[in-house]
């Protein structure tokens, strides 16, 4: 066994994507896949799925809740291209076409432990008067191609995104070999009081 | 040698008076310190948030570097800038932040400013917008020139960084 002098370290992530608010749209379904660098690789889990259609509760909760399983374990030999998860919220409009609602982006935790994160959601623009008349009266909306776009950082500067919501993804992240191969990924420091380390919920 | 990751965001911006806004970033370092992988500079995608006055970017930053030194630890630096319904880009705000030292997540607010210029200049904005520039802008993230400078407040720009250092404790380097 090489468990005395590891090359590889293991990233285990469990979570759910778990609901969304979206103030504007109802009946909505969400896509996931994870983008990640080229010295990472997957070693069990799906790496991407699709969700049921979800609508928002009448009673007190007015979110949309998918309550979707996510499973993966990664390996890799350098963080440098560390994963991200990106989300595609899907819903059909007035005419049944399935249009999309937003895409958002995060990276998976560095740090083991149980995480949750809220993700901003926003769909692409057309950029001229001309397409978005033509898009109104067709009733195609500007869509990206390849959704993993969302989580490169290159040519971005010419899209025109409209943000409109957001998805509530929490995590448990197991990390092997970490420490071994010499990276230090969590403070010395103690802990901050727990009123400090929560997440602010943002207010629309 | 140590190596740094810087693995994160830049999640958006608040607070300031425009709606549609986008941001030019970039990273700069001391001389002691080498890019290996990741893109150093950048520019977001253009946000018009439907409601809410938060813009959001989620623009993705990964980073890796070497260093021989501690000097010139990883400074980002901010320019945000507003689209107008015409199309039109103007500066509204500049600001940097230290890339934290101490491993794990991070969860930044970079308060930014923008130069103030005369009243005649002010005046001028109010009716055709536009507005005063640096000229050199690693003004943004430099101490030394800054004393002559009239700057009003502006926004706050939201970023979640996540730091990995490896092997600084190899060389007794405390963080």
């Amino acid at each position: 066994m090489a468990a005395n002098n590891p090359s590889v370290f293991l990233l285990m992530v469990n979570g759910q994507i778990e609901e969304a608010n979206f103030p504007e749209h109802d009946d909505l379904y969400c896509k996931y896949c994870f983008v990640y660098g080229h010295d990472w690789a997957p070693t069990s889990g799906l790496e991407e799925g699709i969700s049921q259609i979800s609508s928002k509760g009448r009673g007190s909760v007015q979110n949309i809740v998918w309550n979707f399983p996510l499973d993966i374990t990664f390996k890799s030999t350098n963080p440098f291209g560390w994963p991200q998860i990106v989300v595609c919220v899907y819903g059909a409009d007035t005419f049944g076409n399935d249009v999309v609602r937003g895409y958002g982006a995060v990276h998976i935790p560095l740090t083991p432990g149980r995480h949750k994160r809220t993700i901003p959601m926003f769909v692409p623009e057309s950029t001229s008067r001309l397409q978005k008349f033509t898009s109104w009266l067709m009733g195609r909306r500007p869509e990206f191609t390849d959704p993993k776009v969302v989580a490169q950082g290159e040519g971005r500067e010419v899209t025109r995104v409209r943000s409109q919501g957001f998805v509530t993804l929490s995590f448990n992240i197991v990390t092997k070999d970490m420490k071994k191969l010499g990276y230090d990924t969590s403070s010395t420091e103690t802990l901050q009081p727990p009123s400090l380390v929560t997440e602010p919920t943002y207010t629309l | 040698m140590a190596e740094l990751h810087i693995i994160g965001q830049i999640v958006g911006a608040s607070g300031f008076p425009y709606g549609t806004l986008f941001c030019k970033w970039g990273v700069h370092t001391g001389g002691a310190w080498r890019l290996l992988c990741g893109l150093r500079e950048g520019q977001t995608q253009v946000d018009s948030p439907q409601n809410g006055e938060m813009a959001f970017w989620s623009h993705p930053i990964d980073l890796h570097y070497t260093t021989k030194g501690l000097q010139g630890w990883p400074k980002l630096h901010l320019q945000v800038w507003n689209q107008d319904s015409f199309g039109r880009c103007q500066l509204v705000g500049y600001g940097y932040c230290h890339v934290p030292s101490s491993p794990g997540h991070h969860r930044l607010h970079c308060v930014t400013w923008k130069p103030l210029g005369s009243w005649q200049e002010q005046l001028a904005q109010t009716f055709v917008g536009g507005g005063p520039q640096l000229r050199t802008p690693d003004l943004i993230y430099s101490g030394a020139d800054r004393y002559r400078l009239h700057t009003i407040a502006m926004g706050t720009v939201e970023l979640e960084l996540g730091v990995i250092l490896r092997h600084f404790d190899r060389y007794g380097v405390e963080t």
